[in-house]
């Protein structure tokens, strides 16, 4: 999704071959200019026709998008050389975007979040260039080193990149209201014309990166007045900001602001929380604004976690990640009117963590595929990203048993995920964050043994202990349940961490698991 | 996480208590200060933002356990086998539909030398906090371990004041109450199970039993000799697909056949 904002698009030129692709020296019929390798500073003669730019646009309501983008006024940092355009356009977002066009080999690099390619940005470029409005230079910085491997690519004869990245994810109304559904046996709803779905999507576009600067801009507020200010207190400082937030396309960030909300009062400490978390959506809003700065993957996740949505179809497209997984764990947990239900896999061969979600309103059913303690052998399909959310693809039958097996394979028992210590814990759960600190919750599996730390409950052992999140808090009698099954004692769990501490999950002895994690209120979900 | 970022964390929240209007941020220094060296405005609420953003940030990747934590003294022993998960299901199935069977579930696992499964625990002290009859039960299918739960969950005790059992009470403790059953019906309570279906199926059947009837035919089943429960579902589930009766008769065989299935569940291990 990142990736499909910072667009970098390889085509075929009007004008240069396929050889200049292959870093052969070619020779522009027109200007003379000899430009495969390296820049050559010269004047550069304008080298294409508008008809030329119309035929590369992907569809003639681009063309007429960015006709009045063609303005010098419009844009800053204007240049172009023999082989590369550059720019930045001003649009409605905070920040302008960064446009390039490698107008020899035909490529395309815009920060703007659309998918078309190219861009309104990178046609108005090339009609600026065609209506002689952009003056020579030289590039530097991001333009230098984009232009730079492009040219290194073809004097290599490294395959370019020709096929189009991954789409973007399509923006959906909101998260809470309508959360996606990973039954993967449903196909997508048919869609609308690519020029009406573009259109569409570009105006969300718009709408969430506006969202975001009014996000940022009402943190800002917070930071100024503090939190001790008494607006805090009043539930409409929080509900007026998410009604504008699901309005923006940024459904996440709503629950988010809902979620602290519920914060404000709730503990001795809650200052610390509502502010670590307005650092972190902070941190989003900002994110969120520069996705076409921001690497592939990183773009991806900020994407996810502003509320991009993708759609199935494309996640289920995806390179399967086959492997046995195991079910560790599962929690139940309300997010505004919704149920939402997280089943945690790990892979037994990779040891990665997959999510698995599935979502229940008033009297619906939630997945109950999925049960602790199981392993299935199948394909997952990763969502963009480094996300551990997935799509639970094609089942494999199991594995023909050995009537002999020759040896007891290596590894934990089927149907758990390995043991380890709680600082090797608390190290798996720093690699997960340091990837994406916004995270609410990840998951983790850890020996250790119930204890009390002052008026706190603790998992613990030789190595550390670990927080527990007040058992009065979830739903069930999980805890409760952990302390039975341990009597005090070391026993294996799957853990939710979570910034307010952990959440036990599992407990798998050596027969079974026992599922505990926090269960959904039967009476609001038909089959929880 | 480094102490030098607690105290900056401490510091911001400080700060941000009071809000950057009225007071200046915390420099952060350090590597954190690195961080946020280019950040776009200078104004001191967009510094501290962004000090802030990059001070959650470290602090969750680098999160680090607490100090080890003295382990709790474990419960009293108790040598009794756990009661299958088949019958931590049932009892589940039971409290949802059946709640009549209860009792006998509870009695039925300390009689046949279960003690109840420790996932199940919980639930079980927490669903009798106020009845002592019952109440004195489930800590007797729990085991020493009740007690255990209780000296760390005090939510878990009884409502109230614990008091010590009556005489009447303690002579409840081994039985069954008494669940009201017309005259007419009490034969069937020794009867086969062929003999209660019948009755039960062909008074579906003509119309004499309808749902008004449900709760004593309900009575009957649950008390009724548990050797025949077999063949008093099979009877009701032959009652004519096309009676009034038989939407009450399959509800009534699905009682039958849970009682049948948490006996032989709770059948001495």
């Amino acid at each position: 999704m990142g990736e499909s904002s910072q667009v970098d698009v390889d085509g075929t030129s009007p004008r240069a071959t396929a050889s200049a692709q292959h870093g052969e020296a070619i020779t522009d019929s027109r200007s003379g200019v000899c430009v495969a390798s390296g820049h050559v500073a010269t004047v550069v003669e304008v080298t294409w026709t508008t008809e030329q730019v119309e035929a590369v646009a992907p569809s003639p309501a681009a063309i007429t998008a960015a006709k009045p983008l063609a303005s010098p006024a419009r844009w800053s940092g204007l240049g172009a050389d023999e082989r590369v355009l550059w720019g930045s356009c001003r649009g409605s977002g905070a920040e302008p975007y960064d446009t390039a066009v490698d107008h020899v080999g035909v490529g395309f690099r815009c920060t703007c979040p659309s998918r078309k390619r190219p861009c309104k940005h990178a046609l108005a470029l090339l009609l600026l260039w065609v209506q002689e409005q952009v003056p020579p230079g030289t590039p530097a910085g991001v333009v230098e080193s984009w232009i730079g491997r492009r040219v290194g690519r073809a004097d290599t004869s490294e395959p370019v990149e020709s096929a189009p990245r991954p789409d973007a994810p399509e923006p959906t109304s909101t998260d809470g209201a309508k959360p996606p559904d990973d039954r993967v046996d449903e196909p997508d709803p048919p869609q609308p014309p690519d020029d009406a779905r573009d259109r569409a999507r570009d105006e969300r576009v718009e709408r969430m990166f506006a969202g975001l600067t009014e996000l940022d801009r009402w943190i800002d507020d917070r930071i100024r007045t503090g939190l001790a200010d008494p607006a805090l207190a009043k539930y409409a400082t929080w509900d007026d900001l998410a009604a504008r937030l699901v309005d923006a396309q940024a459904g996440s960030l709503a629950n988010r602001i809902r979620r602290m909300a519920g914060l404000v009062g709730a503990s001795p400490d809650w200052h610390d929380d509502v502010l670590g978390e307005l650092g972190l959506l902070h941190l989003l809003a900002q994110a969120g604004r520069r996705l076409g700065s921001l690497p592939g993957p990183l773009a991806d996740a900020v994407a996810t976690s502003v509320g991009w949505q993708v759609r199935q179809a494309d996640v289920l497209g995806g390179v399967p990640d086959t492997d046995r997984w195991v079910v560790a764990g599962r929690s139940d947990r309300r997010e505004d009117r919704i149920e939402v239900r997280r089943h945690w896999l790990r892979g037994v061969d990779s040891g990665r963590w997959a999510l698995v979600l599935s979502f229940a309103a008033y009297q619906q059913s939630l997945d109950t595929s999925l049960e602790v303690g199981t392993e299935i052998h199948a394909d997952l399909h990763r969502y963009p990203g480094p996300a551990l959310r997935a799509l639970v693809g094609r089942i494999h039958p199991p594995p023909e048993a050995a009537l002999f097996p020759l040896e007891v394979p290596a590894g934990p028992p089927p149907g758990r995920p390995p043991s380890q210590t709680v600082a090797a814990a608390c190290d798996e759960v720093g690699r997960m964050l340091v990837t994406e600190p916004w995270l609410d919750r990840v998951p983790v599996s850890v020996t250790a043994a119930p204890g009390r730390s002052g008026d706190r409950w603790t998992l613990g052992d030789a190595t550390g202990s670990l927080p527990v999140v007040d058992p009065g808090l979830s739903a069930g009698d999980g805890f409760a349940q952990l302390l039975a099954l341990s009597s005090g004692s070391p026993v294996d769990l799957t853990v939710e961490w979570t910034p307010h501490g952990v959440v036990p999950l599992a407990v798998h002895l050596d027969s079974r698991s026992v599922d505990i994690g926090p269960r959904a209120d039967a009476a609001f979900v038909g089959a929880a | 996480m480094s102490t030098d970022v607690d105290t900056l964390w401490r510091d911001l929240v400080t700060a941000a208590l009071l809000g950057s209007d009225r007071r200046d941020p915390p420099d952060p220094g350090g590597p954190v200060g690195d961080l946020v060296a280019d950040a776009v405005r200078t104004d001191a609420s967009s510094r501290m933002l962004a000090t802030v953003a990059a001070c959650v940030a470290v602090r969750r990747a680098g999160v680090r356990p607490g100090s080890p934590v003295e382990p709790l003294r474990p419960p009293e022993p108790d040598d009794r086998p756990p009661c299958t998960p088949a019958a931590v299901a049932r009892w589940h199935h039971v409290t949802t539909s059946w709640p009549v069977l209860e009792d006998e579930w509870v009695l039925t696992c300390v009689e046949q030398g279960w003690r109840v499964a420790a996932e199940l625990a919980p639930a079980l002290l927490r669903r009798h906090r106020r009845n002592a009859v019952r109440r004195a039960r489930a800590v007797a299918a729990v085991g020493p371990t009740a007690a255990w739960l209780v000296e760390h969950l005090p939510e878990l005790d009884v409502v109230g004041r614990p008091r010590p059992l009556s005489p009447v009470e303690f002579e409840q403790l081994g039985e069954l109450p008494a669940l009201p059953i017309p005259p007419e019906l009490s034969w069937l309570l020794d009867a086969t199970g062929s003999e209660v279906g019948g009755v039960v199926a062909i008074g579906l059947e003509n119309g004499d039993f309808a749902e008004p009837h449900r709760a004593v035919l309900v009575n009957l089943l649950a008390r009724c000799v548990p050797g025949g429960l077999v063949d008093v579902a099979e009877v009701l589930d032959a009652v004519d697909r096309r009676s009034s009766g038989r939407p009450l008769a399959i509800s009534l065989g699905d009682l039958a056949t849970t009682r049948a299935r948490m006996l032989d569940e709770l059948s001495a291990p």
